[in-house]
């Protein structure tokens, strides 16, 4: 049963190691085989996704200008029947609701104009038929969008809306207008993308309007021009179709040694190109970089899986371990009890015929080796049990027995006391106990001799010491039993009790 | 409408190796004939670095308003020009600057700033009558006509308002206005110009000169340092004067005219903003090799002149112009007199520029290389 459970113990231990073994290695195994298929679509994948990238990218940043434009021209709409609502009765009134209306929409320039051209701004009045272009017409039939190009290198985004009816100190008014500074509106538009993208905002005739560079290719000027002796001819001859029927496109050139992926969309209504260009290795890194990240994780998560199976792996072992010992030491004790018992008179507590006669082989072993010189048997045997038995009855002659048997502890505190029959001892002595066998036997003598006249217990015993001649024990024991008889025939004459009384 | 700084290094640095390849040795301001390439060479030479410093300094947008401290927190203005045209628009947005930069320490400029849509003396005369009566703390004009508009200045001093002169023209001499802003050499640039064209073209031929407003002293004074410059050579003569009264279209009317009855034309001088740009057209329609000189930054005129179609422009400082009136009458408003705080006459510079100048104006003003 013992052995089952050993062999049931180290089956399971064996089978943990090699299934964490196995997890392990599965784990590790499919996340690197993940890693590396990431990493091999990832170049694959790159010029598929900049293109959707960029177009995406230009396409929002074109509906964030149409819905700048739109809910521009939506405010004006919304705010000249209010204007017109105002009681406006000098040009310092009219100024002041400019200012609010200019606060309110937080805009640089918001202006009014009459219909002699007079532009009304929240500080100034200005005659403006040469500064705005769509002055030129005589009368605004539907919302204009223009851009102008200011002295000084500033470009602005005009939207403008008739305003017909409308009537200002005394004044038919024909116009309303707000014009937004392009910078600010690329400044808007880099705020979703710090720094990974170029983009610019061009006119058709590939003027650049929002002073901003697609990095060292267009830096600020025509992008046209800039590009007609980087591309290929077809394609800038398609961009420059393109441009000018503001159509969408893209390409992918290279320049000084790298990658560039261009994209363009048309802006609506504003005759604007959003161009959006990106370095390729910059995808290329982003792509990697996300890749990166995975494979970081993952060799976390196998780093955590691994030191999560090897802890377990360990607490399971030392438990095992633990478990094991105790049991062992459980069975040790189990088996110390049991030979303990199986050695042991239950009657005195001292060693048993079973016990003596192990000790016997053992002895015997030792004997004839020639291992043993100081070895001494006492044979023991108490005198008038039976007739304690008979007269007193058995609780008596146990009592007889345990106090004969205390006895020959007391006196023989260094030798080894068996009880081989119902009135028999046998005292093996050795060493400390063989040296004061003498000195102990004649001090137990003199005991049993006074006993004799209290009806104490009385010993009767005789000992003998081995000899070179002994081949075992017995030889000696005989010596021993005879010495014994003989004393118990001197202890009789002396009045001691006898098994015939 | 601060100025791109990497912007214009950029395009200095390509006008400065441009100019270095075309004129390795030297930079003429006055040419004396064209090289092989078609670009002018001359005797006065500069170093390219000078002429890139000269053209960037032409025009100056980087202004700051001095330590002066206003006595009031608003000010309210009224100015009036010749007439509604993109010089005197230059000329709002360094006011505009201006304004912008008082608001920012919590003083609230307000201003009109008013033209006819044609020069007129009357028109000006009606206005300045107008804005007599309207309590402004200053007015500011560009005189039209001096004989006509300085005796209304006068009478308008005498009644108590403070009247300045800005931009182009100032009042007649003796004029009782308090301070002037604004070219004062409008005959120098007038001479200066014609005895560029006059060197181009060998001190010969048929010179025909285009005029702007009539009786507008800036275009009339540059027309007679005009006439006075070709009157110095006796193998040149005026084939004939225009008026084109400011109008492009008209202009380039008057000089498809001119090309037409004189078909030995060799130069054409131009006084104002708008009569290069018309020339200009004109001349490239009909495939003429007429030299042209001009005045302003127009920018189809800068593009002409990049193409080699003028030969020289001549380009005022608007801005400053516009930023300079508005800080004088901030402090004329205050009950200050010209001295030590302002001058009597403040002089705004003129910068003759030539092709290989044109980029880097084109980029200065329109940020546009092209």
């Amino acid at each position: 049963m013992m052995k089952d459970k050993d062999i049931s113990d180290k089956n399971f231990i064996l089978t943990a190691v090699i299934g964490s073994l196995l997890v392990m290695a599965l784990v590790i195994g499919t996340t690197l085989w993940a890693s590396n298929e990431t990493a091999s679509e990832t170049d694959e994948a790159v010029t598929a996704v900049s293109h959707f990238y960029l177009k995406a990218m230009a396409d929002r940043r074109a509906r964030i200008i149409t819905n700048l434009i739109n809910n521009n021209f939506e405010h004006m709409e919304k705010l000249l029947p209010i204007i017109a609502e105002e009681n406006i009765d000098s040009q310092e009134t009219l100024r002041a609701v400019i200012g609010k209306i200019k606060t309110l929409l937080s805009l640089k320039r918001f202006a009014l104009v009459d219909e002699d051209n007079v532009v009304y701004t929240q500080y100034t009045t200005y005659t403006g038929g040469s500064r705005h272009a769509f002055l030129t017409a005589d009368k605004l039939n539907k919302r204009e969008i223009s851009t102008v190009y200011l002295y000084g290198s500033s470009k602005q985004l005009c939207l403008v809306i008739p305003t017909d009816g409308l009537v200002l100190l005394g004044k038919p008014f024909k116009a309303c207008f707000v014009q937004i500074d392009i910078e600010d509106i690329a400044s808007l538009l880099a705020f979703d993308d710090p720094g990974r993208t170029c983009f610019g905002l061009y006119d058709r005739s590939g003027v650049n309007l929002s002073n901003t560079s697609l990095g060292s290719i267009v830096s600020g000027q025509n992008i046209l021009e800039a590009t007609k002796d980087i591309l290929p001819k077809p394609e800038w001859e398609k961009m420059c179709r393109d441009f000018d029927d503001e159509a969408y496109g893209g390409l992918t050139f290279a320049f000084n040694g790298a990658e560039e992926t261009l994209f363009y969309v048309p802006i609506p209504d504003a005759g604007w190109m959003m161009v959006i260009l990106i370095r390729e290795s910059i995808i290329n890194d982003q792509i990697r970089g996300i890749s990166e990240k995975h494979l970081e994780i993952s060799n976390l998560q196998i780093g955590v899986t691994l030191g999560s199976m090897l802890l377990f792996a360990a607490v399971l072992l030392w438990r095992l371990w633990k478990i094991s010992r105790m049991k062992l030491e459980a069975e040790m004790e189990n088996s110390r009890a049991f030979e303990s018992l199986a050695n042991t008179d239950a009657l005195t507590g001292v060693r048993n015929k079973h016990a003596y006669s192990e000790d016997e082989a053992a002895l015997n072993r030792k004997i004839m080796g020639r291992e043993i010189e100081k070895l001494a048997v006492v044979a023991c045997d108490i005198n008038g049990l039976k007739v304690v038995n008979d007269t007193k009855g058995h609780a008596a002659g146990d009592k007889l027995i345990k106090d004969a048997s205390a006895l020959l502890r007391e006196y023989f505190v260094h030798g080894t006391v068996y009880r081989t029959g119902g009135d028999e001892f046998v005292v093996l002595l050795q060493e400390k106990g063989y040296d004061t066998r003498e000195e102990t036997i004649r001090s137990l003598n003199e005991i049993v001799e006074a006993n004799i006249a209290t009806d104490g217990v009385v010993i009767s015993m005789g000992y003998s010491t081995l000899e070179p001649n002994d081949e075992r024990l017995h030889d000696v024991f005989e010596r021993a039993d005879r010495m014994m008889y003989e004393r118990k025939q001197e202890l009789k004459q002396m009045g001691a009790k006898t098994r015939e009384e | 409408m601060a100025l791109d700084v990497k912007k214009i290094c950029l395009a200095a640095a390509s006008a400065a190796a441009a100019a270095f390849l075309i004129y390795p040795a030297s930079y003429s301001t006055a040419g004396s004939g064209a090289d092989a390439s078609g670009k002018e060479s001359g005797a006065e030479t500069l170093s390219a670095a000078r002429r890139e410093k000269d053209v960037q300094g032409a025009v100056n947008f980087e202004h700051a308003l001095d330590s002066y401290q206003p006595k009031k927190d608003h000010y309210n203005f009224y100015f009036t020009y010749k007439i509604v045209h993109p010089w005197w628009d230059a000329v709002a947005l360094g006011m505009e600057d201006a304004q912008r930069q008082y608001l920012k320490q919590g003083i609230t400029v307000t201003y009109e700033y008013m033209a006819p849509n044609a020069a007129s003396a009357a028109d000006q005369t009606e206005r300045l009558l107008g804005a007599q009566q309207g309590g402004y703390d200053v007015i500011g004009v560009d005189v039209a006509d001096e004989a006509i508009i300085s005796p209304i200045i006068d009478e308008m001093v005498d009644s108590g308002c403070k009247v300045m002169t800005f931009s182009s023209s100032d009042a007649a001499v003796g004029c009782k206005r308090i301070a002037y802003v604004g070219n004062t050499h409008n005959y120098k640039d007038g001479a200066d110009l014609t005895e560029a064209l006059c060197e181009k073209l060998n001190y010969e031929g048929e010179v025909a000169i285009l005029v702007g407003s009539k009786g507008a002293p800036c275009h009339e004074d540059r027309a007679k340092g005009a006439k006075d410059t070709i009157a110095k050579y006796g193998n040149m003569k005026i084939a004939a004067i225009e008026y084109d009264m400011d109008s492009v279209d008209l202009a380039y009317e008057l000089a498809l005219k001119i090309l037409r009855e004189h078909p030995n034309l060799a130069g054409l001088v131009c006084c104002n903003m708008s009569n290069p740009v018309g020339v200009a057209r004109a001349v490239v329609e009909t495939g003429s090799d007429v030299v042209i000189v001009g005045m302003d930054h127009d920018q189809e005129a800068l593009h002409y002149l990049d193409d080699g179609v003028i030969y020289c422009l001549g380009v005022q400082d608007c801005y400053s112009i516009g930023f300079e009136t508005l800080q004088t009458a901030v402090k004329i408003a205050d009950g200050n007199l010209p001295g030590e705080m302002f001058p009597e006459k403040r002089d705004e510079p003129t910068t003759i520029i030539r092709q290989q100048d044109a980029a880097l104006m084109l980029s200065l003003l329109y940020g546009d290389v092209l």
